[in-house]
């Protein structure tokens, strides 16, 4: 499938799990998209998959006890904490935090698919005349795997000098130097792209392969998919 | 007529000393050029202002003149002479665009507006230049560090330039990846000028020599001229030195680490160590040499404690501190005394004390990004080592630096030996002195972006 329709597609099913309540239909986003995120090598797919998985049982777990529905049975009531306010969970509250998560999850999982799976540099080469505007956001994303890396490279090199990390505030050191690691990489990646003649008025573009009937599908799939999601 | 003239130049950044004073050369078509000189002496400024990319894309202060191809830098940026000079540059992961190898070939191609139909062909046959027809359809974060840097030499290839320009290209690969990565750019069929600190092999492919010190051109003469220059006046540079092990320790001791048929494997990949026994004792230099992907690094992190083995024993008898590969990228703090400080639970006498012996003391409140290079990876090395642990576990410290900062290291690393300290090199370079060697074996590429 060209990139373009898989984007389209993929966007379409983030957008439509804002629009559904039902519990199984987003399970059965989550299960398709976790088959489609499977597909990409072990190594990168771990991040992004148990990144989302994880994200998405906090809210489930977290949520339905620190915020008040006012509604359905209580089922357990607990103490009152500073700031947070009185603990309690009722299945108004579990229901709700079930479909919260479940939308987070498909929401992430469909933009790990996107990073892992499509290919950006068609995406870049589609857009037509926002063709700098698609390749900043495709370069963002190609950022990812190298802030993973950089970040594990500090926290290596922290670790290295008999340092553990503890915590938030450990890991917070961090960020300033990922931040500035990340502007020379975007300087020096800007210098290799000026010195490739980027800029120059008159461009070109490689042929591309003409798009195929499942890409169309995937493009009508999509406009259903947010249209039923609407109309359900 | 020349191919690049550059008359009187010199070059100053914004807020720095000049970095390159009164260079004046001519290149001819064809000539392949080894640019030498020691981190910091101007060999990339000079490579940069080849390019255009001095002053268009860095600002300063220049004078003097560059022409290349006839048209002068001055009034035509990097990306008008784009179609004339093509660079490839020291961390491939700097330099690649796209996510796909051949669309990061035909990006250049595209912006240089070659005809549609020929950006796949030109593609293809600069991909085979370098031996890399086999990656075109991979993505380029699974790619390693050596395939990576062979496309970006593609990139630049399927320009077709009259001349390219190689910064330091294998600064950030190990010995394979380096003799590929010549081996292809002697291939070129256009002037080379080739920055490189791996003299042997760049004597080996140049027709002259360029040597740099403090922005100076010293030396500009033919290889074998050259040669003899360099082993008069800079034997470090001449090449041909043989290892020169120490004799072992006087005393032996109980060993600082030793594993015990350790195996280990990253996720449920494969084992990328199988039962392999070590032992490295106090005052004592281990090298640990192997191919890419042997498992070189991860039995290092194992010394060191950064990973436990899945299978076997790691028995540690005292402290260890690791210096990744290239420790000047992977620096945390804002100050290079607090960076220092780090290691030894914000000691600022200690930290100061140990800048001091690494020659740092005047950049005590400087950003370690403000510093060059080679004062980086010297942080990185007082960073790692101020805590006097029992075991120093380095990874592939040579990697990169010129040959007297090598030197300098190798004498350091002597003298820690003798104060006791265990120590484990993981590297490539048969010139780093050890007391013993262990070869592992060799295995697979490894993906530098993932």
């Amino acid at each position: 499938m060209s990139a373009g329709p898989a984007t389209a597609l993929l966007a379409a099913t983030a957008i439509a799990a804002f629009l559904i309540d039902g519990i199984a239909a987003l399970a059965a986003m989550i299960a398709i998209l976790l088959v489609l995120c499977l597909r990409a090598p072990v190594q990168r797919r771990w991040l992004y998959v148990s990144g989302a998985l994880f994200s998405a049982l906090g809210v489930i777990v977290i949520s339905p006890l620190t915020w008040s529905s006012g509604g359905g049975t209580l089922l357990w009531e607990g103490p009152t904490l500073p700031v947070i306010g009185p603990l309690d969970l009722s299945t108004d509250e579990i229901q709700i935090a079930l479909v919260n998560g479940l939308r987070l999850a498909v929401v992430a999982l469909a933009f790990s698919a996107y990073t892992l799976l499509v290919d950006h540099d068609r995406l870049v080469s589609a857009a037509g005349f926002a063709r700098r505007s698609a390749l900043a956001v495709a370069l963002a994303t190609r950022l990812v795997p190298s802030l993973e890396r950089d970040a594990a490279g500090f926290a290596e090199s922290v670790r290295g000098r008999g340092v553990e990390l503890h915590g938030v505030r450990g890991y917070a050191m961090l960020l300033s130097p990922l931040v500035a690691g990340s502007l020379e990489r975007a300087t020096g990646l800007a210098e290799a792209m000026e010195a490739r003649g980027f800029g120059r008025s008159e461009t070109t573009r490689a042929p591309r392969p003409a798009w195929t009937w499942v890409d169309h599908v995937a493009i009508v799939a999509a406009l259903v998919l947010v249209a039923a999601a609407i109309w359900l | 007529m020349a191919l690049v003239r550059v008359d009187g130049l010199s070059f100053t950044y914004p807020g720095g000393v000049p970095a390159v004073r009164d260079v004046s050369l001519e290149l001819h078509a064809g000539e392949v050029v080894a640019l030498l000189g020691p981190s910091g002496s101007g060999k990339s400024t000079l490579l940069r202002a080849l390019a255009g990319l001095v002053p268009h894309f860095h600002g300063g202060r220049f004078a003097g003149k560059v022409e290349v191809g006839g048209l002068d830098t001055r009034s035509h940026g990097p990306a008008e002479l784009a179609g004339i000079v093509s660079s490839v540059f020291q961390d491939p992961e700097n330099q690649v665009v796209m996510t796909r190898v051949d669309n990061e070939v035909a990006f250049g191609l595209e912006n240089m507006a070659v005809a549609p139909d020929q950006i796949w062909p030109q593609t293809a046959h600069a991909l085979a230049e370098v031996g890399a027809s086999h990656l075109a359809s991979r993505r380029t974060v699974e790619l390693s560090g050596g395939e990576l840097q062979r496309v970006c030499l593609a990139s630049a290839l399927a320009l077709r330039p009259q001349l390219l320009l190689l910064d330091e290209p294998t600064s950030q690969l190990d010995a394979d990846g380096a003799e590929a990565f010549l081996a292809a750019v002697e291939q070129a069929h256009c002037a080379v000028v080739l920055s490189e600190q791996r003299v042997d092999r760049a004597l080996a492919i140049a027709d002259r020599v360029v040597m740099m010190e403090e922005g100076r051109i010293i030396l500009d003469a033919p290889v074998a001229e050259a040669r003899a220059w360099l082993s008069t006046f800079r034997p470090r540079y001449a090449g041909g030195l043989e290892p020169h092990d120490p004799s072992p320790p006087s005393r032996s001791s109980a060993p600082v680490i030793r594993l015990d048929a350790v195996h280990f494997a990253y996720g449920d990949g494969p084992e990328v160590v199988s039962g392999v026994s070590l032992s490295v004792s106090r005052g004592e230099i281990v090298a640990l040499e192997g191919r890419n992907g042997s498992g070189k690094t991860t039995l290092a992190k194992i010394a060191a404690g950064l990973l436990e083995p899945d299978r076997g024993l790691a028995t540690r008898n005292g402290r260890a501190t690791y210096l990744s590969q290239d420790p000047g990228r992977y620096l945390v703090r804002e100050t290079a005394l607090d960076e220092v400080a780090l290691g030894v639970g914000g000691d600022e006498v200690r930290a100061a004390a140990a800048l001091e012996q690494f020659g740092l003391a005047f950049a005590t409140c400087r950003h370690p990004r403000d510093l060059s290079s080679g004062e980086r990876e010297r942080l990185g090395v007082a960073a790692v080592s101020v805590s006097e642990p029992d075991l120093l576990v380095l990874d592939e410290p040579t990697r990169g630096i010129d040959p007297d900062r090598k030197a300098a290291l190798a004498a350091w690393l002597l003298g820690e030996a003798e104060r006791g300290r265990g120590i484990l090199v993981a590297t490539h370079d048969p010139l780093l002195p050890a007391h013993r060697r262990v070869r592992l074996g060799a295995a697979v590429e490894v993906p530098v972006a993932v």
